[in-house]
């Protein structure tokens, strides 16, 4: 099967800044693969470069076969895109950004408005896109990526400034149109959500990717422990009597409890509740911390992903 | 040409949404009309435009207040705005093709001054019983010459202003002093000797001392003047492809 995007050792500088440097990757059918970095990682102008809004310097993208760069006119007519900045006329009614769009398109989608429904937007169709909600707005950006009916689709940011309602719901929505067999092509800053959406992941940092699997593999690669929180109530005990408890590798005495640091969290915990039984102990804010791509971008980079 | 008319018959809408454009290019003109048609009922003595009312004097200048603040003003702004907002970007994600979403805003601001226009026919023959002695085919044809040169010159400064001020700062500098010079209520003979080559430069100058000529059906002699709008329309085209950006 043949990749639907392929990226060779593509090169983008700007002056004296290599924005993204030497970076391949392909993108396999029906999968959703997220490109996750902090802001100016390069994840906007690598995506943009297979959209045909960047050239390249160096190196080679094929998208469904087409080069971005002779070929934009065919490439725009198969790829569906949300730009991060996307913005229409504040001015034009949802129902008339979609018409509209769809009519700048070989093949659009027979009826266009249906999108309006299955986005949930059906109500907003006669709003005015400027008295939309930020969801909203992602939303009619998701309805006009979709109206010719794409192979694969390009979403840049696109939770970013969404509440948490809001973003949850997005994720919805784009599970549901990789159901429909299209490939789905995203950068994120979020890396809980490029652990909730992606098949693969590649964590990309100063232009290059430095990490490139699955969300669990990454994760697991890390070898990283989890760690289990508690504080002790009404007695005085030693950090080394928590040594001895299933799967600990470490205990850590903190300000106002206890850390321990733990292959099998589930497997501590519950013997962290029999132990604390048979010492006549309580335990009270419990909370467990299990290793995520954060963790792993820490792990790459030394760095906080948020910074 | 894919999505020429969608995109024109959108472009004209949100015109006509804007209640900055509605009233800068219908409303303005017409009550310019109207205030300048009400105070002075006939044209100044002497000036040689005596034969008929003030109204149908300034029918031309009122055209020409349309024509400015349309395609002067209203297409620099609205470019400069679709740039800043990205919404030209996310054009070029389409199969649009260039010519197309061009072709389709001409379009779309010709209508719009000829709605701008057909308000102050309506308002000129009601109230004013304003008259064309000429030929009104004429008198179309010139305004059509015109709503092309400021569709150049106005794509012109869009595509030279990197932002929406600096498109605001260059249009407002321009417009007033081509608002007193190109003879719309002011006779270009008033004005001081040295001032009288710069204001038959102008691009608006022509078409309205055309225009008036129609109005009062004088023999069109001095055609030749047509030509400061060919070189004015060659300029500002080449500008405007030149210097075009879409972010």
């Amino acid at each position: 099967m043949s990749a639907i995007v392929e990226c060779k050792h593509v090169v983008k500088r700007y002056g004296d800044i290599v924005a993204v440097n030497d970076v391949s990757l392909s993108i396999e059918e029906g999968e959703i693969f997220g490109l996750v970095g902090p802001n100016g990682a390069g994840k906007t102008t690598l995506i943009e470069m297979i959209e045909s809004l960047r050239t390249p310097d160096s190196g080679s993208i094929r998208v469904l076969g087409l080069d971005p760069v002779k070929e934009a006119d065919e490439l725009h007519e198969r790829i569906g895109v949300q730009l991060q900045t996307t913005s229409i006329q504040p001015n034009i009614k949802v129902q008339e950004a979609v018409k509209l769009f769809a009519s700048l398109y070989r093949q659009p989608l027979e009826n266009p408005e249906e999108l309006l429904r299955t986005l949930s937007l059906e109500d907003k169709a006669d709003s005015r896109f400027r008295k939309l909600s930020g969801g909203q707005k992602q939303r009619v950006a998701i309805a006009l990526a979709l109206v010719n009916n794409p192979a694969v689709l390009f979403f840049d940011e696109i939770t970013t400034g969404l509440d948490p309602q809001a973003r949850r719901n997005m994720w919805e929505i784009v599970k549901a149109i990789r159901a429909q067999g299209k490939t789905i092509f995203l950068t994120t800053h979020y890396m809980e959500e490029a652990e909730e959406l992606c098949d693969r992941v590649g964590v990309i940092d100063y232009g290059q990717i430095i990490a490139l699997d699955t969300p669990k593999n990454l994760v697991s690669s890390l070898g990283a422990e989890s760690k289990v929180f508690f504080q002790v109530e009404d007695k005085d005990i030693a950090a080394a009597e928590f040594k001895g408890l299933l799967a600990v590798s470490r205990v850590e005495k903190v300000e106002d409890g206890f850390v321990l640091y733990t292959k099998d969290d589930n497997a501590t915990l519950q013997e962290l509740v029999r132990f604390a039984d048979k010492q006549g102990f309580r335990l009270s804010n419990i909370r467990t911390e299990i290793p995520n791509l954060d963790d792993v971008f820490l792990a790459l980079t030394g760095r906080e992903m948020r910074e | 040409m894919r999505g020429l008319g969608h995109l024109a018959w959108n472009e004209f809408k949100l015109n006509l949404r804007d209640p900055l454009m509605v009233f800068w290019s219908i409303a303005f003109p017409a009550l310019w009309l109207v205030f300048n048609a009400v105070i002075f009922k006939e044209p100044i003595p002497g000036s040689g435009y005596e034969g008929l009312n003030y109204a149908s004097f300034l029918l031309p200048g009122a055209i020409g207040v349309v024509i400015l603040s349309s395609s002067f003003v209203g297409v620099p702004l609205t470019l400069t705005t679709y740039r800043e907002t990205a919404v030209l970007r996310r054009y070029r994600v389409t199969p649009v093709k260039t010519s197309t979403l061009v072709l389709s805003f001409s379009i779309s601001q010709f209508a719009f001054v000829v709605v701008g226009i057909l308000v102050l026919f309506v308002i000129g023959k009601i109230f004013f019983n304003v008259q064309i002695l000429g030929s009104w085919l004429l008198f179309a044809g010139v305004t059509f010459l015109g709503m092309v040169t400021f569709l150049a010159i106005g794509s012109a400064v869009g595509s030279i202003a990197r932002s929406f001020r600096a498109a605001n700062i260059i249009i407002w500098t321009i417009f007033t002093p081509m608002l007193m010079l190109s003879e719309l209520f002011l006779p270009i003979s008033i004005l001081p000797a040295w001032l009288q080559p710069i204001a038959k430069a102008l691009p608006l100058t022509p078409i309205n001392t055309i225009l008036r000529d129609i109005v009062y059906g004088v023999p069109l002699e001095d055609l030749w003047r047509l030509g400061v709008l060919a070189g004015w329309v060659v300029i500002a085209g080449i500008i405007a492809v030149k210097f075009f950006r879409w972010e």
